[in-house]
């Protein structure tokens, strides 16, 4: 079998670890049925393996290792769609794909099927750390420093059943990136991390602390500068050590990290970790090179070669088709290799339900990727799929397979591209549907060209305070509230996830449900209006500030 | 610590769950199983769903339910839960028509 | 109240067993037990006489104690035994071991089967990452087994 590109490639003792963390994962569903645990004794073992009890039925979130997946496993995961599930998956903003219509007692025979192909559920949930997630164009972007996925599985090994850091006060997440241009939302994470190359060829590490959304939304501060690769793990077993002992247990919505990191400040969390790094025996901890040259060489790189005129035939194909050509504006980044270029394919067609994908367009996904980017496949962030190595001279052809299964819909970073959780049609956290008002405003800006008018405007969409939606990092973010039993939504403008990372300002009351999207068109239509020339929604709130939007979201006709 | 109920005119309380075994959920019914559909589940009173209640919480291991509580409905044949939740809980999601409860194989 | 060894260390019987609080005014103490939100450093004094550290957990999701047992055996070099009791559950096992942990008191319920403790010890061949024990590497990269 050849290596796949793209992610690390499991050896049989790999494989023999997620085999028995499927017996062990057998036995708790047998102790759970027999009644020897307790439903509060199995919910976090589940949670720890990926499986939620949600409004309808179990939902099992599958790990998408920093979002990268080959031909094989994505086939796997329509299989499983298709025989266990009703025929669809939902992409995450953790870049995990969820399947909504799982049974318990199948959950045991889909782990089994998931790790024919190295795949797993493995803190997907729980008070534990979660997968870890990578810059969706990790490796290809012409922008990258370092690339970051093998200090990615490094720390996806290191966080695997943690023998010290599996029952911490809270759900852990940590993001990497090796690009200036942050793309993985850094400093909305309980440890952000931003690799860039050393004087001595290993990279070093800028670490950011105590980000995140949710209840308390919080940008994270940078406890250390530099940290060197040697040092990467040693590190973060400090941090997590001091959260581990000192993060709150008392209150579930105070026990993030970022709330120690608020309560005793960032130069008392840095000293904290200073002082258990001075007790640590740093040896144990090293990462030496050798084992990230074994874990590197787990990687296969993909050959890149493309003929001399592949860019010229692609800026023929653009000429002579405007509908691609827009689709290429807004669909594509720039590749390392000059005769390459980066696909995103967007799940958000207008009206549909952002991030979900039918058995049938998961397996030309599949077909797509192994004939047009070396069988390799990454979930974004922000719910959309990327080709990461398209050949220039063959990305229309990849463009007319994408949409004769509506897969080739031109929006990405456009109005049209909206993040949204599964919210109240699923979750049963959540406190209003999500879904439906992302399907109405889908619909409302369904014109690709009154999308590019628009320009770069990102729409986020919470059910709930838990902000699986990101909603505070939207440049307008949605949160839903229950008042009485009937859905609202509260607006927030200004967010961004990027370079120079805010959290949102909320524009005033909730308003029903009925009357949110036309709000949102108004906000719009008034940055459309007073906009100047070049600048983008975010742009123009900046120079006007939000009482004209205020004003122009609550304007009753 | 349970909260009051505070039911309107014409308002009834239905207990639910989920099944352990799938996970779906559930409403219970007069003669003591649990069903998928909410025109089966038993319409109740306040002072009698209390009762039940802690009845059906004790029980639920041997059901195979998970998580009992109880419910306001509007006592419709059938009955309509007052909640957006519960309301999403009875019928399917809203999204997916075609996955409605009540047109189920 | 019956004890199951997670290595090869025999568990001691104590006849007193104090808090932290009173660690200082009893001097024929041999075992303390430390509440989750003791700091383990406060020990420190004491560490020479001590045979025997007990470490409760209130909940088996407050993985605090298991901060504490690696702070005992990796910044206080403590050589004695460590215990686990309280709400704890068998799928804990090896994590418990791994982070220098000998004995526990087997929960009351179906939790306190020794077969289930067993079994959890030797469920995983391999680990991702270093613990408090004595091992070596299993192949390329960063997995470790222990050296028996």
């Amino acid at each position: 079998m050849s290596i796949p590109v793209g992610h690390y490639q499991y050896d049989p003792i790999d494989r023999d670890f997620l085999q028995a963390r499927i017996a062990e994962f057998e036995g708790q569903v047998q102790r759970r049925l027999d009644g020897t645990l307790s439903e509060d004794e199995f919910k976090p073992l589940r949670l720890m393996n990926g499986l939620y009890l949600q409004l309808h039925a179990y939902m099992l979130r599958v790990a998408i290792p920093y979002g990268i997946l080959d031909s094989r496993q994505l086939r796997k995961l329509g299989e499983i769609a298709r025989r266990y599930d009703r025929d669809y998956g939902h992409f995450t903003t953790r870049q995990n794909i969820q399947f909504n219509w799982i049974r318990l007692e199948d959950t045991p025979a889909i782990l089994r099927e998931l790790a024919e192909v190295d795949m797993h559920a493995i803190q997907t949930s729980g008070n534990c750390i979660r997968n870890v997630t990578a810059d969706e164009y990790a490796g290809a972007a012409a922008d990258e420093l370092v690339d970051p996925r093998v200090h990615a599985e490094i720390l996806r090994q290191w966080s695997t059943l943690h023998p010290e850091f599996t029952f911490l006060p809270r759900k852990f997440k940590i993001a990497i990136s090796g690009s200036p241009n942050d793309r993985v939302a850094a400093r909305f994470h309980d440890i952000g991390i931003l690799a860039r190359p050393g004087a001595d060829g290993a990279p070093v590490f800028r670490i950011f602390v105590g980000g995140g959304l949710g209840r308390t939304p919080i940008i994270g501060e940078e406890l250390f500068d530099s940290v060197r690769e040697e040092h990467l793990l040693a590190t973060l077993e400090a941090i997590l050590r001091v959260y581990n002992a000192r993060g709150r247990r008392d209150n579930i919505y105070k026990a993030r990290i970022k709330i120690l990191v608020q309560a005793i400040g960032v130069e008392a969390y840095r000293e904290a970790v200073e002082a258990e790094l001075a007790q640590m025996d740093l040896e144990r901890y090293r990462l030496t090179p050798e084992a990230v040259a074994a874990i590197r060489s787990r990687f296969a790189v993909p050959q890149l070669e493309a003929p001399a005129d592949a860019d010229a035939v692609l800026a023929q194909q653009r000429r002579d088709d405007p509908l691609f050509d827009r689709w290429v504006r807004s669909n594509t980044h720039v590749h390392r290799d000059p005769g390459h270029i980066i696909a995103t394919v967007s799940l958000k067609p207008a009206g549909g339900i952002p991030g979900d994908a039918t058995s049938a367009q998961i397996a030309r996904l599949a077909d797509l990727a192994d004939a047009y980017s070396f069988g390799e496949i990454r979930i974004t962030h922000l719910q959309n799929v990327v080709l990461g190595h398209v050949r220039k001279d063959r990305l229309r052809d990849l463009w007319l397979g994408l949409s004769e299964v509506g897969l080739a819909e031109a929006n990405i970073g456009l109005i049209g591209d909206i993040v949204a959780c599964p919210g109240l049609d699923y979750c049963a956290l959540a406190n209003a549907r999500s879904i439906p008002i992302a399907q109405k405003l889908g619909a409302r800006f369904a014109d690709t060209a009154l999308q590019a008018e628009i320009g770069a405007l990102r729409i986020n969409i919470s059910g709930c305070i838990n902000a699986c939606g990101h909603h505070h990092a939207g440049h307008i973010g949605l949160l839903g509230v229950d008042k009485r039993g009937e859905e609202f939504f509260q607006l927030t403008v200004g967010g961004r996830a990027e370079n120079g990372a805010a959290i949102g300002t909320i524009l005033g009351a909730a308003l029903p449900e009925d009357e949110t999207v036309d709000a949102i068109a108004r906000l719009v239509d008034c940055y459309l209006g007073r906009r100047e020339s070049g600048e983008t929604f975010l742009d123009t709130l900046t120079r006007l500030g939000h009482e004209p939007f205020r004003e122009a979201a609550y304007e009753t006709v | 610590m349970k909260r009051p109920v505070r039911l309107e005119p014409g308002q009834k309380l239905v207990l639910t769950a989920n099944r352990l075994l799938d996970g779906r959920t559930v409403w219970w019914c007069a003669d003591g199983t649990w069903n998928l559909h909410i025109g089966c589940a038993a319409l109740l009173d306040a002072d009698e769903a209390e009762a039940l209640l802690s009845r059906a919480s004790e029980q639920a291991q041997r059901d195979g339910v998970v998580g009992v509580y109880d419910t306001a409905v509007q006592a419709v044949v059938p009955p309509e839960p007052v909640t957006v939740r519960e309301k999403i809980r009875a019928h399917g999601p809203t999204v997916h028509p075609e996955f409605a409860v009540e047109t189920e194989q | 109240m019956k004890l199951f060894e997670l290595g090869e260390r025999t568990a001691q019987v104590h006849d007193v067993l104090v808090t932290l609080a009173e660690l200082a005014e009893r001097d024929d103490a041999r075992a303390v037990l430390l509440e989750s939100a003791d700091d383990p450093a406060l020990l420190k004094p004491y560490l020479n006489r001590l045979d025997l550290v007990v470490l409760r957990f209130p909940g088996f999701r407050d993985g605090r104690g298991f901060t504490q047992a690696r702070e005992l055996r990796e910044y206080l070099r403590f050589s004695g035994e460590i215990r686990a009791e309280g709400h704890i559950l068998p799928d804990q096992a090896a994590f418990l071991r791994r982070c220098g942990v000998d004995s526990v008191v087997l929960p009351k319920d179906g939790n306190g089967d020794p077969a289930l403790w067993e079994k959890q010890l030797r469920q995983f061949p391999v680990a991702y990452q270093r613990s408090v024990l004595p091992e070596r590497s299993v192949g390329p990269g960063l997995r470790v087994e222990e050296v028996s």
